[in-house]
């Protein structure tokens, strides 16, 4: 096994909150990088401790770890994530997973449910493309149309990167937080991250799941359909279904007090149980 | 007023200018949309006020907008040069490029975007980003190829230091030594054949790959083939064998080469065949070809694997766990030795650990008959006598007066019926109304060129798919250029300028059999 400070470097583990707390572990989904919960992670910092990373391949992790081969299914993020918790000897943990890492972390709980007592899902969804009368909402022509487009976005790749300066040119307070880059994906990674999430079909190991899950869905998610929410509750046991009235993916990004609203009290009843 | 001017410019200046403005809430709700943007995705002016934008962008770039796009902007506060598709009202796609600004001084923030729309860049991105991938691809290949030649080209060498070193020590007795020479012969021999080989894939590559095609019969090819490689399926009691038809045909091809891909598939299939397997080579005529078939009993080929057997560098076994030796580059200068002589060739196979079968084919030369090989390059004089083309019909097609009247006369000269035409239409229409024997086209002529000609040719129910030998004259005499010639229909290529004796030569070899086999 890799010594816990090459994971620790190797994911860009960050942490905050109260370091006797409970371990509250926050996962980003396709596309972004730990940055995106700066504006829901900060309200559990009194009671929790709180532990960010990037993905191999994402925001600032150690790009040299990536492999095509290992991140060319959902797993080798799973491993990812359980590889942090077996470095950090991680028990008990509230995984917070944004898109697909609200499956991430369902299969990391599946392998070691010992290291996860609860799981808040935002915006999941066990399968992108459509299936017979399964909505997933995409069909395979749409992913392949966003590979392409991923392409053509990535070859500017400079221009990805300018926002960053500018940015802390006009705001220098946020200078230290924004450092680099959030987006700063390596385009072969996020390519490799497009296809694993997006050609995934995890549906059979939803009613695998024993942890007591959280399912915030969104009632105008241009990525996951409003019936989404209820497909999964209707098949994972010691399941929750919250909607919330909001639109887009990332609410967590675009209405955080609504999240935090749907968040709070599962987390607080896992602090009672304790 | 005078205040009231610049606002109503500045206004006029948003609703007309040729680009679109766009501006939204982090809800994804449209709050502006100029009238360029309504008329872009064909929807009535102001109607696109209040609705969502999600409704006008493609699903790629709904996926975009909220993974990457509106992160940006929230996070950054700006976003420049993203590439989106948007949705048009009849469902067409808009490629357009956005740059957005994020505005939170109000209540609730705005984000604004000015668009572009890139229908040309679009397709010349889309030929970078190909470009780049191909370049990636061939950088990894060549950089994998360069590790696997140094290893390749140090086996054989240590082999050799190895066993130097052990007769130089004078312990070894002489069947030993016998032995030693032996295998430093073999590895030398080896090394020989991986410098050869890499020779090959760069003149390939460079398109200098020289051939010398004439009248072969591949029966003793195979064969010898087949006892060179005895030994080593012997040392493997591997099964060898060898049904070869003695009639299978003449074809026009390079003797060297032609050897050089017979044991390459032969040994290629002693290699991957394991102990006590069958490995059967097979010479047939299937229709107006030639077949070489070489089946082995072997490891066999995967069907995602099937494809690429002919790439350069492929590899049996490929990723970390070599077990098969070699360069991986075989086969590929194979199918280019194969196509650079007209013929083509594929692989099969039932699956992994199921054998496989390679199979060649060559197109006959029909001209030849059994022992007109030897004659067609015969340059004897006697050969050439003048009534040697007596009897035989040429036409002869060339836009140039001058080039026409040549042949004309040297063909005369030899006895032979002439007719010319100056241009492909005028030389079918002439063939229709009199089949010749031979036909001798130029190749670049205006409108109609000698490939139109000559496959019209071999469609037309009138004349007979093989009725006419046909003779290309070309200046080009790359060896593309030839396959391009011989699969267009023409058996044999003269280049530009013509030996007299090459074309008479040429003529009374084609005319012998021409028009026996057809309608």
């Amino acid at each position: 096994m890799m010594p816990s400070e090459t994971i620790i470097r190797r994911n860009n583990v960050t942490f905050a909150g109260r370091s006797d707390g409970p371990v509250m572990m926050f996962a980003h989904g396709f596309g972004c990088d730990q940055n995106m919960w700066r504006f829901v992670a900060p309200a559990f910092a009194s009671t929790h401790r709180l532990v960010l990373f990037d993905y191999v391949g994402c925001g600032h992790s150690d790009m040299t770890a990536f492999s095509r081969t290992r991140y060319a299914s959902l797993d080798g993020y799973v491993q990812d994530v359980l590889e942090i918790c077996a470095a950090l000897d991680l028990r008990d943990v509230v995984f917070v997973g944004h898109s697909v890492s609200a499956m991430i972390g369902l299969l990391a709980g599946l392998r070691e449910p010992a290291r996860f007592s609860r799981q808040v899902m935002i915006a999941p969804s066990p399968r992108y493309i459509n299936d017979g009368t399964y909505v997933g909402g995409f069909e395979r022509k749409d992913i392949e149309d966003l590979l392409s487009l991923m392409d053509h976005n990535y070859i500017g790749w400079a221009s990805f990167l300018a926002p960053v300066v500018m940015s802390n040119s006009d705001r220098p307070e946020l200078a230290d937080e924004l450092q680099a880059s959030f987006c700063s994906t390596d385009p072969v990674a996020a390519s490799a991250f497009a296809r694993a999430t997006f050609f995934a079909d995890n549906r059979d190991d939803l009613a695998l799941a024993r942890v007591s899950s959280l399912i915030i869905q969104v009632r105008e998610d241009a990525i996951a359909p409003m019936a989404i929410g209820s497909y999964m509750h209707t098949r994972m046991a010691n399941s929750e279904l919250v909607v919330i009235d909001a639109t887009g993916h990332c609410p967590h990004m675009s209405h955080p007090g609504l999240t935090l609203g749907a968040m709070r009290t599962f987390v607080e009843r896992g602090l009672g149980s304790r | 007023m005078v205040p009231d001017e610049p606002l109503s410019l500045e206004r006029e200046a948003a609703a007309h200018a040729p680009c679109g403005l766009l501006t939204f809430s982090d809800d994804g709700t449209i709050r502006y949309a100029n009238n360029c943007l309504h008329r872009w995705l064909e929807k009535a002016p102001g109607s696109l006020l209040d609705t969502r934008l999600d409704a006008v962008l493609s699903p790629a770039s709904r996926v975009f907008h909220s993974t990457h796009f509106f992160p940006l902007l929230k996070l950054h506060g700006v976003a420049d040069e993203i590439y989106l598709t948007l949705r048009t009202a009849s469902g067409t796609d808009l490629p357009v490029l956005v740059n957005g600004v994020r505005e939170t001084r109000g209540d609730s923030p705005l984000n604004h975007c000015g668009l572009v729309t890139m229908h040309r860049r679009k397709e010349f991105e889309a030929a970078l980003v190909e470009a780049r991938r191909a370049a990636e691809a061939a950088t990894t290949a060549k950089d994998e190829f360069l590790a696997v030649v140094s290893h390749e080209l140090r086996a054989p060498l240590s082999a050799i230091s190895g066993w130097i070193h052990l007769a130089r020590s004078g312990k070894l007795d002489a069947t030993m030594m016998h032995r030693a020479l032996e295998t430093i012969e073999r590895n030398a021999q080896t090394q020989a054949q991986l410098i050869e080989d890499l020779l090959d894939v760069s003149r390939i590559i460079s398109g200098k790959m020289r051939i010398s095609p004439k009248p072969l019969d591949l029966a003793p090819v195979l064969e010898r083939a087949v006892e060179t490689a005895r030994p080593s399926a012997n040392a493997k009691q591997i099964m060898l064998s060898a049904a070869l038809d003695h009639h299978a045909g003449i074809v026009h091809a390079d003797p060297t080469r032609m050897q050089q891909i017979v044991w390459n598939l032969v040994s290629n299939a002693i290699k991957f065949t394991p102990k006590g397997g069958r490995v059967e080579v097979v010479l047939s005529r299937v229709g107006s070809h030639a077949r070489i078939a070489v089946a082995d009993t072997g490891v066999g080929i995967s069907a995602e694997q099937l494809p690429y057997v002919f790439e350069r560098f492929w590899q049996a076994s490929p990723g970390g766990r070599r077990e098969a030796s070699g360069l991986g580059i075989g086969l590929s200068i194979c199918r280019s030795l194969v196509e650079l002589q007209g013929g083509s060739i594929r692989a099969d196979s039932a699956g992994a650990g199921k054998g496989s079968v390679f199979i060649a084919e060559f197109p006959l030369a029909i001209a030849f008959g059994p022992d007109a090989g030897a004659g067609a390059h015969d340059t004897d004089a006697e050969v050439l006598a003048g009534t040697s083309l007596a009897a035989v019909r040429v036409m002869v097609v060339d836009d140039d007066a001058g080039s026409r009247e040549l042949l004309r006369m040297l063909l005369q000269s030899a006895g032979a019926t002439v007719d010319t035409a100056a241009s492909a239409d005028e030389a079918l229409a002439r063939m229709r109304a009199e089949r010749p024997d031979v036909l001798i086209s130029d190749v670049g002529m205006p409108g109609k060129d000698g490939y139109a000609l000559v496959r019209a040719l071999r469609a037309d129910p009138g004349i007979g798919r093989n009725a006419i030998a046909a003779i290309a004259v070309t200046g080009y005499a790359r060896p593309q250029d030839r396959v391009r010639i011989l699969r267009a229909g023409f058996q044999a290529h003269l280049a530009k300028p013509v030996e007299p004796d090459e074309v008479l030569a040429l003529v009374r070899a084609l005319a012998g059999s021409a028009g026996s086999g057809s309608t």
